[in-house]
């Protein structure tokens, strides 16, 4: 039962916005022997779009002279994208269809649409626009780079953070939110790490001038690391700890709300103040649990104090599936394109989890689960659940649709629906498989910048090697 | 002194004069007790195979005088009557550490010693014996009468000694002095920290102590001859008692850890032509072909794995098939080294209880040891190895008076050894059969007294529990025990049983099925009583004379089809999981493994058959060479060997046809920077210059990342040292030939190649030179240099023959061979200027850099790169984890192409390692085109290792290396379906399917045959 599966023939990016600052000219065949020439593609259109490359502002970027990306402006005319496939991802795809956004929010969507007065009208034929990719559990913005302590703001100090939030710390110029947009990611759920309740972690969409306008919910999920079972000493008195935590958050409101009905002072403590979104049931827990048993004793503990929980990581979700269905407890698999976690384990026991919880109905979506840096791997670890039998639709949704609703976002984001935010791709294929190019991105409406530091890396050495056109190097 | 000890024996059976054998004065009265003896009526084992019935053993002066049956007790003799019981050669441990120190001495070794104090074969047991604390008594409760005593420190560990496990002086214990020297596979830490850390720096340790010792041999005889204007070489007592060592003339025993150790000793004994014995490790049934050619002395310890933790689904879930199975096999390995007729020696070695042996032994006999090869593993073969066969091993006239007194078949289960002889000299190890109070008794007072009722005893004769009950109540004893030599029996319960309130004491002696004892009641009255056998039949196990001398009826052993080498996957022969109730416990059928490399999920029982022709038809083949990409296309593969691809290909007679209508097929994939598959370590940390150690000294097959990696299509990889070292150790290229042993794994001609390091990593250790990119450049340079000056020390003797001849430094050998070309240099590196450095360096330095790896600046440099002549071997997308890997960029590969570079990627992980083809897939949102950017895992990958003309395309003449995707292989979706090796199929995804079901099956299976007990 083996399929022939064609490669997606790329073909020519249609432009569709004329913003010269950092468009590149698709003229040339991306693949077509790239090297026979010695200035690729992209150096090419550096050339060509030089001047403006050089106006760039520089320095933002300590140490590297590069720049970030500049924000886009607001959207200030209604777009209208035509005859592209659209895949709203709630729906079935939508062959030739059109999508009208307009102050940032998606006005209309289907093949019988009626174009505003004054709309931009994009034509979009051949071309296929997804809503952008959404990495559940990220560390995109709190962790700049590896070895350096105090460029990671992911582990406050102590074990009880409750009211930590990650949206304050989050670097609008880091370099990995360009990298990672340049793959189709366009909203990362940031997470902080460590001790118990490690605080709360914030959805940010990847474009803005501050962290403030970036911000989707600051608040949309508290994570809990569950502690490991290997030592049961060290395991029982962690789990008592956080009993201990949720029976004090509850007694402290109690007594505040006491206090307050009787007029009297109170002494504010602001861990248990922000247990009260996720006591109420507003904000879920986002539990950090690989092993069957910190899953099942997760869900047991969530239920006994009536929080919601969404587990991250998820790694054994498979042997407990049916349990995870019966339950309703939604999933984020952190790690797909992975090892098994044990030598008997067949050797695509990860790759082919995520189809095994689409068969037994649970509830899950894919997130990246690696650092800052890896974040822009997001669509391949998707795309791999797909080969191993996972529909392509459910694919894309667990990358959108599915993490959007666990966390509480998908009135603004996570498919393709009319009063959702114009936050999307413009791709020429699935934008799950190697071979597909992301053409352009929309944040809010916003036409991004899809220069990266990656990119501008490659354009400046390419340079260099201009520079000699073959000569000696000394 | 061994001579003249022997002497003394053949006169001392003559006259027998103990004090002619003693220096020492008398303090106080002589003791003068009668050392005359004879052991009557037994059934005397006198040696493997030899059994004497209704026999005597004469002893008179530690000696044995006479042996025979029905022949009466000598005038004189103290008579022991042994009726019913059973006398053994004491048993002699080949591989004991009696008496041996624990820790090197604080302040130092005296005299002139190695620079390491890893080398301590100046060490001698003789020397260092001591009795005070040793463990000859645990010994001797399991039956053994004499040991090899080897000091236990450091790599070399000094010239070992046989014993005697009796009590007394040293100097009565030793029985023969300097019989092996002793050798570890790993660095002791109790000898101090430092040079080598590594399993691999550990082989290369041992290969160049040996040479070393050569060397001092030649080198002092050299200045002895003719010492005028030459300058005296150093001293050292360790390189001169390895001289004979290494000449062959005196045996060493090298401790192994597992199938691995043995197979890497082996090869060091055949490079040196040594006289080695191998402390065997109970893998061997792994390798038994290998044991068995081998045909080395072999000890063999018992210490067989305890059982996985297999309480909680939780738990089971983190065991392995792997460790199920050797939990299983261990016990057998004995019994399969025998059948093979693999000759050894048993050891009570490695157990962490010395009491576990004889229960363990027992096991081994009853899953296939023949008791007789184990009589002979503990008395004849030791004595003949250890060279004491003269005096020890047998109950004969003239032999050492070491016997072992059982009351059955020691071999059996329940059997206990009641005496153990040394010397002449009785020790008792166990009381006399027959004080067993086990079981029900019929209680009844005496005289006036009330108590009646049943007494219920079981446990264990140490450690006894039961019951008793009265009126239709019943309460648990509080306490019950026995004091054997006296035969009193000690119980307490509360009196409730009697209607009385408090605690009923009773003591009583046990004799033949009855007895005899008084107490006190709660009231305070005392009574006497009496209790008898009761009739029926105790609980199972109560009684050991029960047991009877079966010599374990359940050999799983033996009975199975033992030559099945045959193709496929290992699954047990055995159906699903049967199990059975027999006499109330759970009994499973006896398992045959087929069990070759590697021992473990997914393990393959050898290589799979090389087909004479292979012919996959239709496929879309990316030939990556001068044919370019091919659409239904054929590919022929014969011998192993590509002989034709295109379409419309003649199948010649008798090939295997492969339909791959609508797949692709592309050259086996190649990874250029691996760490997986070794053993011991990736970095050899003890020195910062360490080109002389080696990957493959210490490859495992035992790799489950072989297994996945061939999944993705891997068929060649370079293992790689580690990046702790400027200049760290040699790599080794493998072919993942899933089922061979691990020289079987080294591709064939492949270039040496060796590892260099820059950057963050080498300076990482404060306190080692270098600490900075400055010091790197100049250490490597004075490496150089002084190889350089190696070279010309070695050409000026080479040429005068004349004065101390010079050492051979494996280091110093490696640089030369940089130099000369035949290593080549693989460097890590990150940023830009140290990539530069290096290049510039090597120019100086006069070796060439072949490659750099990781190279995250490597686009910085592309120009540089391409005009030097060096490979870039990169990273997809890896970056940002460290500062000098900051500055990454995903368009590293594209810019290096734009340059010219050859370019590979690389995974520098085992799990990346198996999917490859993901990772040049990720190169085509850069704008690299698809054949180029399977190049980068196909030929430019063989182009940096120097593999190019054997591997990385298809084209006719190279190897059968080639893997059948199920989809474009750049695409997410896709599936490797086969991998082929030399032309032999080495994955097969729809035989994967079965397996991993075989895999779940054996492991249930298994888990609850652990559930039930061994």
């Amino acid at each position: 039962m083996r399929k022939h599966m064609d490669m997606v023939t790329p073909t020519l990016p249609n432009r569709i916005t004329s913003n010269p600052r950092t468009r590149m000219d698709h003229r040339t065949h991306p693949r077509a022997h790239p090297w026979t020439r010695p200035l690729g593609r992209f150096a090419a259109a550096a050339a060509l779009a030089g001047a403006a490359l050089l106006a760039l502002p520089a320095g933002s970027v300590p140490g590297t002279g590069l720049d970030a990306q500049v924000p886009a402006p607001r959207q200030d005319r209604a777009v209208a994208l035509v005859g592209a496939t659209i895949h709203p991802v709630s729906g079935p795809a939508i062959q030739g269809g059109t999508l009208v956004f307009e102050n940032g929010v998606i006005t209309a969507i289907g093949t019988n649409v009626a174009i505003p007065e004054g709309a931009q009208r994009v034509d979009l034929s051949g071309k296929h626009i997804y809503p952008g990719l959404i990495d559940a559990w990220s560390s995109v913005g709190l962790f700049e780079t590896g070895g350096i302590d105090v460029a990671i703001d992911q582990n406050e100090f102590g074990d009880l953070n409750p009211n930590v939030r990650a949206a304050v710390a989050f670097h609008p110029e880091s370099r990995h939110i360009g990298v990672t947009r340049s793959n189709g990611v366009l909203v990362t759920v940031s997470s902080p790490s460590g001790g118990l309740i490690s605080g709360m972690a914030s959805a940010m969409m990847l474009d803005g001038w501050t962290w403030e306008t970036m911000t989707i919910r600051d608040k949309a999920g508290l994570v809990v690391n569950w502690p490991g079972a290997q030592s049961p000493s060290n395991y029982n008195q962690a789990l008592a700890d956080l009993n201990d935590a949720v029976a004090t958050s509850r007694a402290y409101l109690a007594a505040k709300d006491a206090a307050a009905t009787e007029g009297r002072l109170f002494a504010t403590d602001v861990r248990w103040e922000a247990m009260r979104p996720v006591l109420d049931g507003e904000v879920p827990l986002m539990v950090v649990a690989n092993d069957v048993r910190q899953m099942q004793d997760a869900i047991t503990w969530a239920e006994a104090e009536g929080m919601r929980i969404i587990l991250v990581g998820g790694r054994d979700a498979g042997y407990i599936a049916d349990y995870l269905a019966e339950k309703e407890v939604p999933v984020l698999l952190s790690s797909v394109n992975s090892r098994p976690g044990r030598n008997w384990e067949p050797v695509d026991h990860l790759r082919a989890l995520p189809a095994r919880l689409h068969e037994a109905g649970v509830r899950f979506g894919i997130s990246g689960g690696t650092s800052a840096p890896y974040a822009n791997r997001l669509p391949y670890e998707a795309g791999v659940a797909m080969g191993n039998g996972l529909p392509e639709l459910e694919a894309l949704r667990a990358l959108t649709l599915y993490p959007a609703q666990f966390l509480g976002i998908d009135d603004r984001v996570g498919s393709l629906d009319v009063g959702k935010d114009a936050t999307l791709l413009i791709t020429d294929g699935n934008p799950l498989e190697y071979a597909t190019t992301i053409d352009q991105a929309f944040i809010e409406g916003r036409d991004i910048d899809l220069m990266d530091a990656h990119r501008q890396f490659y354009e400046r050495y390419s340079e260099k090697l201009r520079q000699l056109q073959g000569r000696p190097v000394l | 002194m061994r001579c003249r000890s022997l002497l003394l024996l053949g006169a001392m059976a003559l006259i027998p004069l103990p004090l002619l054998a003693q220096t020492a004065p008398t303090v106080g009265l002589r003791d003068n007790s009668p050392d005359f003896h004879a052991l009557t009526g037994a059934r005397v084992v006198v040696a493997p195979g030899q059994v004497l019935d209704n026999a005597t053993v004469v002893i008179r002066g530690g000696v044995i005088e006479a042996v025979g049956a029905n022949l009466a007790a000598p005038a004189g003799a103290r008579v022991w009557d042994l009726a019913g019981k059973t006398v053994y050669p004491g048993f002699l441990d080949a591989y004991a550490d009696v008496g041996m120190p624990t820790s090197v001495p604080e302040n130092g070794d005296r005299g002139p010693v190695n620079w390491n104090r890893q080398v301590r074969s100046f060490t001698s047991a003789v020397e260092e014996f001591s009795d005070n604390g040793d463990r000859s008594e645990e010994l001797r409760n399991q039956g053994f009468t004499a040991a090899l005593a080897l000091p236990r420190l450091g790599i070399f560990r000094g010239a070992g000694a046989v014993v005697n496990l009796g009590e007394g002086q040293p100097g009565e214990r030793v029985v023969r002095g300097d019989v092996v020297h002793g050798l570890a596979m790993v660095r002791d830490n109790r000898a101090g920290p430092g040079y080598p850390t590594s399993g691999m720096g550990a082989i290369t340790f041992i290969r160049q102590n040996l040479l070393d010792a050569d060397w001092y041999d030649r080198a002092h005889r050299a200045w002895a001859a003719q010492p005028d204007g030459l300058r005296r070489p150093e001293q050292d007592r360790a390189l001169a008692a390895l001289v004979p060592v290494v000449r062959g003339d005196r045996p060493l025993v090298v401790e192994t850890r597992d199938e691995d150790d043995f197979l890497r000793a082996l090869r060091i004994a055949d490079e040196f032509s040594l006289d080695l014995w191998l402390r065997g490790n109970g893998f061997e049934y792994r390798v038994l072909e290998q044991v068995r050619a081998a045909g080395r002395p072999l000890i063999l310890p018992l210490d067989f794995p305890s059982a996985p933790n297999v309480s909680t689904p939780d738990a089971t879930l983190g065991v392995s098939l792997e460790a199920l199975r050797h939990w299983d096999l261990a016990p057998e390995n004995p019994g399969r080294l025998a059948a093979a007729g693999v000759e050894f020696a048993l050891t009570a070695d490695g157990l962490s209880n010395g009491s576990d042996f004889l229960r363990n032994l027992r096991t081994a006999v009853d899953r296939g040891l023949p008791s007789d090869v184990a009589l002979a593993a503990l008395t004849t073969t030791p004595a003949r190895l250890l060279g004491v066969d003269r005096t020890h091993g047998t109950v004969a006239r003239g032999k050492v008076a070491n016997l072992v007194v059982a009351d059955g078949d020691v071999f059996a289960n329940g059997t206990r050894i009641l005496d153990v002889w040394v010397d002449g000299e009785r020790f008792q190890v166990n009381t006399e059969d027959g004080l067993d109070p086990r079981g029900r008794w019929v209680v009844a007072g005496l005289g006036d007294s009330s108590l009646r009722g049943e007494l219920q005893l079981s446990g264990q004769p140490g450690r006894l529990s039961g019951t008793f009950s009265a009126g239709g109540r019943e309460v648990t004893l509080t306490t019950a025990s026995l004091a054997a030599p006296s035969r009193r029996l000690t119980l307490s319960m509360p009196g409730d049983v009697l209607g009385q309130e408090g605690a009923v004491r009773l003591s009583a002696t046990v004799e033949d099925g009855t007895l005899f004892g008084y107490g006190e009641l709660p009231d305070g009255s005392r009574i006497n009583f009496r209790a008898d056998r009761a009739a029926s039949t105790p609980e199972t196990g109560a009684d050991p004379g029960a047991n009877g001398n079966g010599n374990g009826n359940g050999s799983a052993f033996g009975t199975g089809n033992g030559s099945a080498h045959g193709q496929g996957t290992a699954s047990p022969t055995g159906d699903a999981f049967s199990l059975s109730m027999v006499d109330g416990r759970p009994s499973f059928a006896p398992v045959n493994y087929d069990d070759l490399p590697p021992a473990m999920e997914f393990g393959r029982n050898g290589i799979p058959d090389q087909p004479e022709h292979v012919l996959v038809r239709n496929a879309t083949i990316w030939t990556q060479g001068p044919q370019g990409r091919l659409e239904n296309a054929d590919l022929l593969v014969t011998r192993g060997r590509v002989a034709q691809v295109g379409q419309g290909i003649e199948a010649p007679s008798g090939a295997e046809i492969i339909d791959a209508t609508g797949r692709h097929v592309t050259p086996g994939l190649i990874d250029a920077h691996i760490h997986s598959g070794l053993s011991g370590g990736v970095n050899e940390t003890g020195n910062a210059i360490v080109p002389e150690v080696r990957i493959g000294d210490v490859l495992t097959s035992n790799n489950i990342w072989m297994y996945r990696q061939l999944a993705g299509g891997l068929t060649s990889a370079h293992v790689m040292h580690g990046s702790a070292n400027p200049i760290g150790g040699q790599n080794q290229v493998v072919k993942m030939r899933w089922g061979a042993l691990p020289e079987e794994l080294k591709f064939e001609g492949a270039k040496r190649t060796v590892k260099f390091a820059l950057g963050e990593n080498v300076f990482r250790n404060p306190n080692r030179y270098p600490n900075t990119r400055m010091g790197v450049e100049q250490i490597i340079l004075d490496h150089f240099q002084a190889a350089r000056e190696y070279v010309a020390a070695w050409d000026a003797w080479e040429r005068s023959g004349q004065g101390i001849p010079p050492r051979r430094d494996l280091r110093m050998e490696a640089l030369r061979d940089i130099m000369n070309g035949d290593i080549s240099v693989q460097s890590h590196s990150y940023r830009q200027d140290e990539i530069l450095m290096l290049m510039r360096l090597s120019v100086e330095a006069g070796f060439k850099v072949d490659a750099f790896h990781h190279g995250v600046e490597a686009y910085r440099m592309a120009p540089e790169l391409a005009e030097y002549g060096a490979a870039a071997v990169v990273w997809s997308d890896w970056g940002g984890f460290k500062v000098e890997a900051s500055n990454n960029t995903n368009y590293n590969v594209r810019a290096l192409l734009d340059a010219g570079v050859v370019t590979s990627l690389h995974s520098d992980d085992s799990e990346i390692a198996s999917r490859m083809n993901w990772e040049a897939a990720k190169m085509l949102r850069t704008g690299v085109g698809e054949e180029d950017a399977l190049n980068l895992i196909t030929l430019s990958t063989a182009r940096v290792l120097g593999i190019d003309e054997r591997v990385g395309s298809l084209e006719p003449g190279k190897d059968g290396d080639f893997v059948i995707w199920s989809h474009h292989p750049l695409s997410t979706v896709t599936l490797a379906d086969e991998t082929w090796i030399d032309g032999r199929r080495y994955y097969d995804r729809e035989e994967d399917l079965r397996v991993r079901d075989d895999v779940q099956r054996e492991r249930a299976r298994l888990l609850q045959k652990v559930g039930a007990g061994r």
